[in-house]
C-alpha cells in the first residue's frame, strides 16, 4: 500500500467537514501560489538570459487564459493568507477555541473574508481584461 | 425500516481486490451499526471479520469508517446516520488484514514512542504514601485521560495517511495526558520526541480527529497546547 495512494484515496474517501475542506483548499491554493511563483521566477530570468523570449512571455501574460489564471491566483493568495492567519491565531493564541462549533464557523468566516476581498479585485481584473483584450468598455 | 447495508470485504488469501457485499435488511432505527454487522454474521455470512468487544463504547476496538467518516460502530445509531444506505469500510491508512480488521501495529508503535506512562523516580513523599495533586492540577489533563485508543482520530488524519510514521493525534493526546500531569517528571523528554519532524508539526489542523473522537476529546486543542509548550518551554 503506497502512501501516495492512501493519501489521495483518503482525500476522496473520507467525509470530513469544514476543517477538512479548509485543509484541502489551503493545499490547493498553496500549490497555486507556488506554481505561479515558479513560473514568475523563470520568466523574469529571461530578461537576463533571453530578452527576446521575455517579450514573448509578456504577450502570453496578456492572453485571456492567463488573465483568468491570474484572477484565480488572487483568490489563492487571499484564501491562503486569511486561512493561514486563522490557523496561526487559534494554534498560537487560542488553543481552547479549537472546538467543533468554533472551528466550523471560523472556516466559513475565513472563506467569507477571502471572497469579500476577492470579488472586487476579480471584478476589476475582469473589467481590464475585457477592455484590453476585447475592446469592451471603450478599451 | 428497510436499509441497504454495504460492507467492505477483502480476504487476502482469496481476493485480488476488495469488493462490497450488499445486504438488504429490516432494522430498528435505534439499532446500532454494530448490531447490523452482528445480524450479518448471524444470518447472512458468518465469515465477516470485524473487531469488537465491549459493545458499549469503552474498549475502542470497533472504530471503522461508516458512510465515509470514522465512528465506533457500537456508538452510532442507524437513525443518526440519516440515510437508508449504510456503507461500512475499514479505517484508512492502516493495512487491511481481513474485511473490517486493520493492522493496528503502526498505530500502537506510535503510541508507545511518546512514553505514555507515568515517569517519576523521585523518592516518595515523607509519609511514604501518595504524590498529592490539587483538583486544579488534576483538571489540567482531565480531557486527555478519556482516550480509549480506538484510532478513529489518527486514521482520519490526512498527515497520517501521507506518512504512518507521523505519531498522529492519539499518541499526542496520550503524551499530553502525562506532559501536563504535575506528578510526572518526563515532560521535557516527551516534548523533545514530539518536536521531531514526525511529531506535532505534522499536524495541519484539518480537524478530522476532533470531529471523529467518540470520547469528545478536544484533540486539536491538546495538540496546540503541546506545540505551545514546545515553543515556550513552559507547561501552563
Ligand atoms: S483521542 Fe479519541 S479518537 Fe483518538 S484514539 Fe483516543 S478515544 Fe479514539
Ligand atoms: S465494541 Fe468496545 S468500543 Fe465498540
Amino acid at each position: 500500500m503506497s502512501y501516495m495512494k492512501t493519501t489521495l484515496t483518503g482525500y476522496a474517501a473520507y467525509r470530513g467537514r469544514e476543517g477538512h475542506w479548509a485543509f484541502l483548499l489551503h493545499r490547493i491554493t498553496g500549490l497555486g501560489v507556488v506554481l505561479f511563483l515558479a513560473i514568475h521566477i523563470v520568466d523574469t530570468s529571461f530578461v537576463y538570459f533571453a530578452p527576446q523570449l521575455y517579450v514573448d512571455v509578456i504577450n502570453v501574460y496578456r492572453s485571456t487564459i492567463f488573465g483568468l489564471g491570474e484572477i484565480a491566483l488572487v483568490f489563492c493568495l487571499f484564501f491562503h493568507g486569511v486561512n493561514g492567519l486563522r490557523i496561526a491565531y487559534l494554534d498560537l493564541f487560542a488553543p481552547k477555541d479549537w472546538t467543533i462549533d468554533k472551528t466550523r464557523r471560523s472556516m466559513l468566516v475565513a472563506l467569507g473574508i477571502s471572497l469579500v476581498l476577492w470579488v472586487p479585485s476579480a471584478g476589476w481584473m475582469l473589467f481590464n481584461l475585457l477592455r484590453h483584450n476585447y475592446g469592451l468598455f471603450g478599451g | 425500516m428497510e436499509i441497504k447495508l454495504r460492507v467492505f470485504r477483502f480476504n487476502p488469501e482469496k481476493d485480488a481486490k476488495p469488493h462490497f457485499d450488499t445486504f438488504i435488511m429490516d432494522v430498528d432505527p435505534n439499532d446500532r451499526v454494530l448490531d447490523l454487522l452482528e445480524y450479518v454474521k448471524a444470518d447472512f455470512d458468518s465469515t465477516l471479520a470485524l473487531r469488537r468487544s465491549c459493545a458499549h463504547g469503552v474498549c475502542g476496538s470497533d472504530a471503522m469508517r461508516i458512510n465515509g467518516r470514522n465512528y465506533l460502530a457500537c456508538k452510532v445509531l442507524v437513525k443518526n446516520l440519516k440515510s437508508d444506505t449504510i456503507t461500512v469500510e475499514p479505517l484508512l491508512g492502516l493495512r487491511v488484514i481481513k474485511d473490517l480488521i486493520v493492522d493496528m501495529g503502526p498505530f500502537f508503535e506510535n503510541f508507545r514512542s511518546v512514553l505514555p506512562y507515568l515517569i517519576n523516580d523521585d523518592p516518595l513523599p515523607a509519609d511514604g504514601r501518595e504524590r498529592l495533586q490539587s483538583p486544579e492540577q488534576r483538571e489540567r489533563f482531565e480531557d486527555t485521560t478519556k482516550c480509549i485508543l480506538c484510532a478513529a482520530c489518527t486514521t482520519s488524519c490526512p498527515s497520517f495517511w501521507a506518512d504512518e510514521r507521523y505519531v498522529g493525534p492519539a499518541a499526542i493526546v496520550n503524551a499530553h495526558r502525562f506532559i501536563f500531569d504535575s506528578r510526572d517528571t518526563a515532560a521535557a523528554k516527551r516534548l523533545e520526541i514530539l518536536n521531531q519532524q514526525i511529531g506535532v508539526w505534522r499536524c495541519r489542523t484539518a480537524f478530522n480527529c476532533t470531529e471523529a473522537c467518540p470520547r469528545d476529546i478536544h484533540i486539536t486543542t491538546a495538540i496546540a497546547e503541546v506545540k505551545k509548550a514546545i515553543n515556550t518551554g513552559k507547561l501552563d
